[in-house]
Parts: C-alpha cells; sequence; structure tokens
C-alpha cells in the first residue's frame, strides 16, 4: 500500500515541486537547484496586465455563453416536449467529441476577418467589411463556449433530471402558473446545481489552451495558458516567469475545484437527489419546432460545420469559400500520408495511445480497487492524490514535468517515456473516475458470495470480478486512448524532435504549412478515433451478446 | 428421508465477540451456541449488530475480540490468532440483496459452489437441476440472471446456497427485499426446506413474525448485545426486559410496589400509583421492592359484567376501538395509564363505556429490574 501511495505520490507531486521550485527561484539564472528563493517572479506577472486582463475576458465570456447553451439546451430537453428528444440528447454529446482544436480549426478557415469563409461570402453579397472576427477575444469566447456548452449541458441536464416532479406538481396544483413555477419552483431549486457547473466550467476554461493558440497566437493575443508555452519555447526561454504563471494558474484553478467540490458535496438541497426523475414534460405547441431549431443549431455549429469546413477546405487547392470545379483535389490528404513526419507521428500517436490506455487501465483499475474496496489506511490520501492532476492545466503539468525531468538521472527527456508518464498522471483522474463509478455500481456481495462459495482470491477475481468490471475497464481503455490521440497541452512542451505525436504536429503544421494540409491531418486523426470508437462498440457488443447467449 | 442423520450438522458456537469500528462497538460479548441441525435466529432492531456478528461468522467480517466455533472447529480467536478465511470456512450464505452474478446464468449462478469444489459432468448438472427443482426454479435454468423477478432471484440464491450441500448455512435477511405476500409463502418455505435438509442455520432479521415462525431458538439483540434468547414461545411468553417485550410483539406495561411474593409459586403482585393490585409470575426472576410487569395486547379481556371471584379484574373506561381487520384494536383507561387491548374479529359487545378488563395471572409476566 505505501509503495501504491508512493509511486502515485511521485507521478503527481514530483513535477508540482518543481513548478513551484521554478516559480520561487530567484538565485542565478541557468543554476539549479536555485542558489536563492523569493516571490519575485510572481511580483513579475503584474507585468503582463494585457495577459491577466485578456484571461479575464475570455474565461468569463466563455464561460456565460457555455452556460447559456447548456442551460438553454437542458432545459429544452428535459423539460418540453421537443421533437427527436433522445437524438438531440445524444447528438448534444458529440462537440465533446470533436473537441476545441478542431473546432478552433474549423472556426478559423470561417471567421479569420479576411480569408473565413463566412466573411467571403457576406462580402460578396453585403459589401466590404468582415461580418465576424473569431481571432477577437469575443471569438475565441464563442469557440471555447461552443465545446464546453457540450460539459454544461451535461452537468445541467443531469441536474434538471435529479429533481421531484412532485415538487413542480405541488405548484401547479396550488394553481401556480407554468411560469410562475418556473421562476418560483424550478429555478431556484435547480440553482445550486448550475452554480456548481458555473464553476466547474470556469476552471476548465483557465486551463484551456488550444483554442487561444490556434486563433489568438497570430495577432499576438495571448491568455496565461499560451503566454506560459510562448515564455518556455520562445529563445531565451523565461522559465521563472512560466512557472510563476503556471503556479498562479493552478492556485486558482484549484480553489476553484475545490469550491466546486464543497458545493456539490454539502447536499443543502436534499430533494435534489442521486435518483433519476421522470420531469415533468411541458407542451409546448408549435413552438417546440423552433427549440427543436434552436438545439439542432447549436449541434450544427458545434459539431457538423467545423468537420464539414475542414473536409471542404482538406479538399480544395487552395481553400475558399465559392471553389471552382477545378481547384478540388485529394492532393493533401496523399500528402499528409506521404510526408516522413506526419506519418510517423501519426504512428506513435497510436502506439503511445495503445500503451498509454493499456498501462493507465491496469493501474487506476488497481486504484479504484484499493480506494473502493479496500480497508488499507492512506486510500482517502491515495484518492486525492490520484484526482490531483485534475486541478492542473496541462500545459503547467507539462511545464513542471518537463522541469522535473530535465535533472532526472535517468535519460527520459525528449524520448517517448516522458510523454508516457506524463499521458498516466494527468489521464490518472479519468480512469479512476470511470472505473470508480462501476465498481461503485457493483453489489459488494456479489464478491463476497463467491468467497462463502469457497472460491479463492484468484478464482472470484477471473469468474466473477474481472467479467462485471469488463465493460467499465473497456470504456475506461477506449476514453484514455482517445484522450492520449488527442492530448495537447502536455505534448507540445515535452515531446522531442525524436519523439513526434499527432496533435502537436496539426498544430504544427498550422503554423508552418497550409491550412489545408492540417484541415487533412485534423480529419484524418477524427477518422481514426471514429474508427477505434466504432470498432471498439461493435467489439463490446459482441462481447455483451456472448454472454447472454451462452448456455 | 433424513440423509444426514449419520453425519450430524456441526454446531455454530459463539463466545464473547466483540466487533469495533474504530471508536464504535457494533457487537459487544455476545456469545451463543446453535446446536447442530437448529435453525437459530438473530432477532432486533438494525442497527442492533446482528448483522455484523453473522458476517463474522462467514468471516467477511474480521472481529475485535471472542472466539468463533463450527463443528468444534475454531474458525476464530484472537487470543489463538487464528482466523480461518471465508472461502475455507466451507458454509453457505443467502445475501440480503441475492446477490445473483448478473452476467451468468440461472444454470451457472446455481454450479459456482460445485465448480469451486471440482465437481464436473453429469453430476454437476445433476446436483444444480436437484436444487433447482428443490425452489421449484427448475424451467429457468438457462435464463440470464438478470432477467429475473426479485422473488425468483430470491429463489435461485437459496439454490445456490443449497446446492453443493453445505451444513452451515447464513441468512442475511434473505427476504427483507420481497413483498408481504411472496414473503410469508417463503417464510414457510424456508422452513420446510431446512427441516428437510437438516443444516444448521443461522438466521438474522429484524422481523418478529419471522423469527417467531422460523426457528427453534430465537437470540434478541439490542445495541450489540444479547438482551435474550429461548424458543420463540419463551421469548413471546416471558419477556425478561421490556425493550424484548415491546419488540417482540405488542405488550402493555405496568409498574408498581411490590406488595405480596411466593418464590416457591413463582407468584407475584404490584400496587400501581393508582392503588391497581396486578397478579403476576416472576418465572425464577428476582424480585425487587419495585417491579414491571409485561401483558401482552391479546392476553387481556374485557366483559360488560364484572366475571365473578378472580384476581386481575379491574373495571376501565373504554376510549375507543380501532378496527384492524383481522383484529380489533381497543383502547382503555386504566387508573390513569392506557392499556391496549388486541382481540380478535367480532365487535364488542358492550354499551357504555365502563367494562371490566382480566388478565389471566399466569399471562402477567415479571420483568427484570434493569434493561
Amino acid at each position: 500500500m505505501a509503495t501504491v501511495v508512493a509511486m502515485v505520490a511521485v507521478l503527481v507531486l514530483y513535477p508540482m515541486y518543481y513548478l513551484f521550485q521554478a516559480a520561487l527561484d530567484v538565485g542565478l539564472p541557468d543554476t539549479r537547484p536555485p542558489t536563492a528563493y523569493g516571490v519575485a517572479n510572481f511580483a513579475k506577472l503584474l507585468d503582463y496586465p494585457t495577459v491577466l486582463w485578456n484571461t479575464l475576458v475570455v474565461t468569463c465570456a466563455a464561460t456565460l455563453l457555455a452556460l447559456l447553451f447548456g442551460f438553454i439546451s437542458a432545459w429544452i430537453l428535459t423539460r418540453t416536449n421537443v421533437p427527436f428528444r433522445r437524438t438531440l440528447d445524444q447528438l448534444m454529446t458529440v462537440p465533446y467529441y470533436v473537441t476545441p482544436l478542431l473546432g478552433a480549426l474549423a472556426w478559423s478557415l470561417l471567421g479569420a476577418p479576411e480569408s473565413g469563409f463566412i466573411n467571403q461570402v457576406w462580402r460578396k453579397f453585403f459589401g466590404t467589411e468582415a461580418l465576424i472576427d473569431i481571432t477577437s477575444p469575443m471569438g475565441i469566447a464563442w469557440v471555447m463556449a461552443l465545446f464546453e456548452g457540450s460539459v454544461a449541458y451535461v452537468m445541467i441536464s443531469a441536474v434538471m433530471q435529479s429533481m421531484d416532479p412532485a415538487l413542480e406538481e405541488a405548484s401547479a396544483v396550488m394553481g401556480g402558473s407554468r411560469w410562475r413555477t418556473m421562476w418560483r419552483i424550478t429555478l431556484p431549486l435547480v440553482a445550486p446545481g448550475v452554480l456548481g457547473a458555473a464553476i466547474f466550467v470556469f476552471a476548465e476554461m483557465l486551463g484551456s489552451f488550444s483554442v487561444a493558440l490556434v486563433l489568438g497566437t497570430p495577432a499576438r493575443f495571448y491568455v496565461i495558458t499560451t503566454a506560459i508555452y510562448h515564455f518556455v519555447s520562445q529563445y531565451p526561454p523565461r522559465i521563472a516567469l512560466a512557472a510563476a504563471m503556471g503556479a498562479s494558474l493552478f492556485a486558482v484553478m484549484f480553489a476553484m475545484l475545490w469550491l466546486y467540490r464543497w458545493l456539490t458535496s454539502r447536499n443543502s438541497f436534499v430533494t435534489v437527489s442521486g435518483k433519476a426523475f421522470r420531469p415533468r414534460v411541458m407542451d409546448m405547441g408549435p413552438l417546440r419546432w423552433v427549440l427543436f431549431a434552436v438545439v439542432a443549431l447549436y449541434v450544427l455549429a458545434s459539431a457538423a460545420l467545423p468537420v464539414a469546413t475542414l473536409l471542404f477546405a482538406a479538399l480544395q487547392k487552395l481553400a475558399v469559400a465559392f471553389p471552382a470545379a477545378s481547384n478540388f483535389t485529394l492532393d493533401h490528404f496523399r500528402q499528409a500520408f506521404s510526408i516522413n513526419a506526419v506519418r510517423t507521428a501519426m504512428l506513435n500517436s497510436i502506439m503511445l495511445a495503445m500503451v498509454t490506455a493499456t498501462i493507465g487501465v491496469i493501474m487506476t483499475g488497481l486504484l479504484s480497487w484499493i480506494i473502493l474496496r479496500s480497508r488499507l489506511p492512506g486510500r482517502g490520501v491515495l484518492e486525492y492524490l490520484a484526482m490531483f492532476p485534475q486541478a492542473v492545466p496541462r500545459i503547467v503539468f507539462a511545464f513542471g514535468m518537463m522541469w522535473a525531468w530535465l535533472v532526472f538521472p535517468l535519460p527520459v527527456y525528449g524520448t517517448f517515456w516522458v510523454l508516457l508518464i506524463a499521458y498516466l498522471t494527468v489521464f490518472m483522474p479519468l480512469g479512476v473516475r470511470t472505473i470508480s463509478g462501476v465498481v461503485l455500481q457493483l453489489d459488494k456481495s456479489l464478491d463476497e458470495c463467491g468467497q462463502v462459495c469457497g472460491a479463492s482470491w484468484w478464482y472470484r477475481m477471473r469468474t466473477i470480478t474481472a467479467p462485471l468490471l469488463r465493460p467499465g475497464l473497456l470504456a475506461a481503455w477506449l476514453l484514455i486512448f482517445v484522450a492520449s490521440v488527442r492530448e495537447l497541452g502536455a505534448s507540445i512542451l515535452l515531446m522531442g524532435p525524436d519523439s513526434k505525436v499527432m496533435t502537436p504536429a496539426i498544430v504544427e503544421a498550422w503554423f508552418s504549412s497550409s491550412s489545408e494540409l492540417t484541415a487533412a491531418m485534423a480529419l484524418i486523426q477524427t477518422v481514426v478515433i471514429t474508427a477505434t470508437m466504432v470498432v471498439f462498440g461493435l467489439f463490446t457488443r459482441r462481447l455483451a451478446q456472448r454472454a447472454v447467449s451462452a448456455p | 428421508m433424513t440423509t444426514t442423520m449419520s453425519n450430524p450438522a456441526p454446531a455454530i458456537e459463539v463466545e464473547n465477540l466483540c466487533i469495533r469500528y474504530g471508536g464504535v462497538t457494533a457487537v459487544e460479548n455476545v456469545s451463543f451456541i446453535a446446536a447442530g441441525g437448529e435453525q437459530l435466529t438473530l432477532l432486533g432492531p438494525s442497527g442492533c449488530g446482528k448483522t455484523s456478528t453473522l458476517r463474522a461468522v462467514a468471516g467477511l467480517e474480521t472481529p475485535t475480540s471472542g472466539a468463533i466455533r463450527i463443528g468444534g472447529q475454531t474458525v476464530y480467536d484472537n487470543r489463538a490468532g487464528v482466523n480461518v478465511r471465508t472461502e475455507q470456512r466451507g458454509m453457505s450464505m443467502v445475501f440480503q440483496s441475492y446477490a445473483i452474478w448478473p452476467h451468468m446464468t440461472v444454470f451457472e449462478n446455481v454450479a459456482y459452489g460445485l465448480r469451486v469444489r471440482k465437481h464436473g459432468g453429469a453430476a454437476l448438472a445433476d446436483k444444480v437441476r436437484h436444487a433447482l427443482d428443490l425452489v421449484k426454479m427448475g424451467q429457468y435454468a438457462g435464463r440470464n440472471a438478470s432477467a429475473l423477478s426479485g422473488g425468483q432471484q430470491q429463489r435461485v440464491a437459496l439454490a445456490r446456497a443449497v446446492a453443493f450441500s453445505p451444513s452451515v448455512i447464513l441468512f442475511d435477511e434473505p427476504l427483507s427485499n420481497l413483498d408481504a405476500k411472496l414473503r410469508s409463502e417463503m417464510r414457510i418455505e424456508l422452513r420446510e426446506l431446512q427441516r428437510r435438509l437438516g443444516v444448521t442455520s443461522l438466521y438474522v432479521t429484524h422481523d418478529l413474525e419471522e423469527a417467531l415462525a422460523m426457528s427453534d431458538r430465537v437470540v434478541v439483540m439490542r445495541a450489540g448485545a444479547v438482551e435474550q434468547s429461548g424458543t420463540p414461545a419463551e421469548i413471546y411468553d416471558l419477556p425478561r426486559t421490556a425493550f424484548v417485550a415491546d419488540f417482540v410483539g405488542s405488550a402493555n406495561l405496568v409498574s408498581g410496589d411490590v406488595v405480596a411474593s411466593d418464590a416457591d409459586r413463582g407468584t407475584v403482585a404490584i400496587r400501581t400509583k393508582d392503588g391497581l393490585v396486578v397478579h403476576g409470575v416472576t418465572h425464577g426472576r428476582r424480585v425487587e421492592q419495585a417491579g414491571t410487569i409485561s401483558i401482552r395486547t391479546v392476553h387481556l379481556s374485557l366483559a360488560a359484567e364484572r366475571p365473578a371471584g378472580e384476581v386481575n379484574v379491574w373495571p376501565v373506561q373504554i376510549m375507543r376501538s380501532v378496527f384492524l381487520g383481522d383484529v380489533m384494536q381497543v383502547h382503555v383507561l386504566w387508573g390513569a395509564q392506557e392499556l391496549v387491548i388486541r382481540r380478535i374479529g367480532a365487535p364488542l359487545n358492550i354499551g357504555g363505556e365502563a367494562a371490566f378488563l382480566h388478565a389471566p395471572p399466569e399471562r402477567c409476566a415479571l420483568l427484570e429490574a434493569s434493561g
């Protein structure tokens, strides 16, 4: 047990130690360990008021927008008789899989002030001005919100579904009108849940990196995460400043997530229980088609449109809004497959993701089991440690790792090993959360019964525990695999010249070669991920059917 | 008929069992013996430590101290440092949640204990079928276990528990998740099965009727300790404490000063604050200066005319009667105290509010002073 705790602690805390060491280092430059400690680096942050201000503006705007998207769709889909409710509910999670990076690339093609497709169309018919500027702070916030809206939706609709409809029915019985019920009963009851979602979304936005990197950097618009990347990757790097920024960002995010946990664990509104009710559905009459359009429009803007845009751009020699027939080509896809660097990055990513997912499932499976099922002392600490990486923006974590592994006696820096270690650490909360969900649903007595029947630990593991956990383990494997293939924030700082991976390669291509090639690469990555998920889905269904039809 | 006669079922002995979780004591100094082939029930309200005790016997819970022996074999003894692992204790158990493995068929669920014991082939199939037939689930063998109703799951859990012919079966509130009608049916079936198999069983429940109907002996527990143990009739007729009197059925408790007692005949009489005298039996319990007597609600009778020449006859005021279906519950004012009487069926044939209450002295049990 002590070994497990120590191992997780090293994975999680060792990089954090180096982050703070660098942030507090005010001694001689380029000397490690530091010769003097102080808080001067933090004071220097005030020399960059624009970065702080940009971060605040973008984060607040994006949070508000994302909550708006999430709340409206959650209300429409849980409380009204909108048509195709179940299909829409499933579609609402698609933006999460499309990823903000893909969205940023696509929306850049759509909304760049000069070349953006939407602006080209606008100019053709309505004049010379650009209609939208996606590289403005509001544009960046818009793209961020489109993709986080999906997360807000999942959280808020869960709150709305867990409310006992009898509370609303009571209001109706006593003569309260629909709107009165909504304002006086529904809203106050879901308010704590929405507040929780707001804090969670805000914290995620603070740590988000890819959208601001793609849309903001070319115009020298920096938020804290992109500024950290900038300070580390410029020459000469400004390590101390980046560390101070990272440490401050971590502190704020940690506080936010702590607040979130505190709020959600307090259960001040007992009426909103974990139980799922069938909520009361309002008959909206013909208005329901308008509500349908609202949700459909969101899915369109955050999922269908970005993918279609990338495809449209990747198929052209030079992407424009009104291409001639001769402009279409498959060259970019051909190129993506023929450039050695791209091909290697792709294969590297897939290999690395498979190894990460396999080791990750074993590791997080073991952790979940210890945390939830063992009586070992220190399992509370273990849970805390395992969930800790959630509170650290990945770019900040990667910075700590970079700084830590540079002085580590083993030569792992710049190799796949450091990426593997980083992935295993940052995806630990994802794995533990997924597997814990399944472990929690398993009645303890299922295992105890095997015990009473005389089965040994291994026999029970083989015949009872493992088969019952299999769906959860497979789901965790898939989630970690997909997350690893798409990982950007940590990889971009930690990959070396001989350990290139896909997502940072896409970003590099965006900045240094053509946007058409980038679009093709992004699409290939999406296809790989989608194919994996489909194959996996079929495979697990086969397993499930086999289990059912077994004699 | 009884195949186990030549090889009698082992006794379960629990001695001075203590279970503590951190600073909380769940079970304190609990001792009892379930003789071979006997059904012993641990009865008590939730949180009384009965389930912890059962789980300690199963080895699913590690006690703090005490000893547990099964068939003379020590499976747990803190002083000797013995703690045999659950899987080596060789018993069987029916769980409150049934613990039917959802990823297996009914057949595989029932076959599990046999497979663990390396049975196979036709002998295994035979035993599984026999166990399923016992609970009338024969035709469900191929069914996926996740597609069963609560009652069916309960039966499968039972079949699984008996399939490998264990000699000790533990039951952890196995009927509590069934509806009332099914529960009373299963109660009888379970009892029949236990008798037929001749196994020793330890049964945990908070349901009084279940305990009285199914057990050879009952151990009433309260706050981690044994309150009283005995046959169902003893527990019911002669509750040792106010807690047992109240928990095991409904009783009226009356207190007063002891005015007479006869140690040889085992009788006692008390006088209440209102000056009413109650005659009762001591059942060997120590008589102090004051005492409390328990009278079951069904042992009281009402009459319009005074029954001639009897002790324990008092004039009372009828306050209200409540129709409960099978029984009628009548509340009367007895001195300044309210007593409850339960009588079968027929409506009360008393015109006014005044009536006479009678309780046979042999049905009035003196309780132990403390408790």
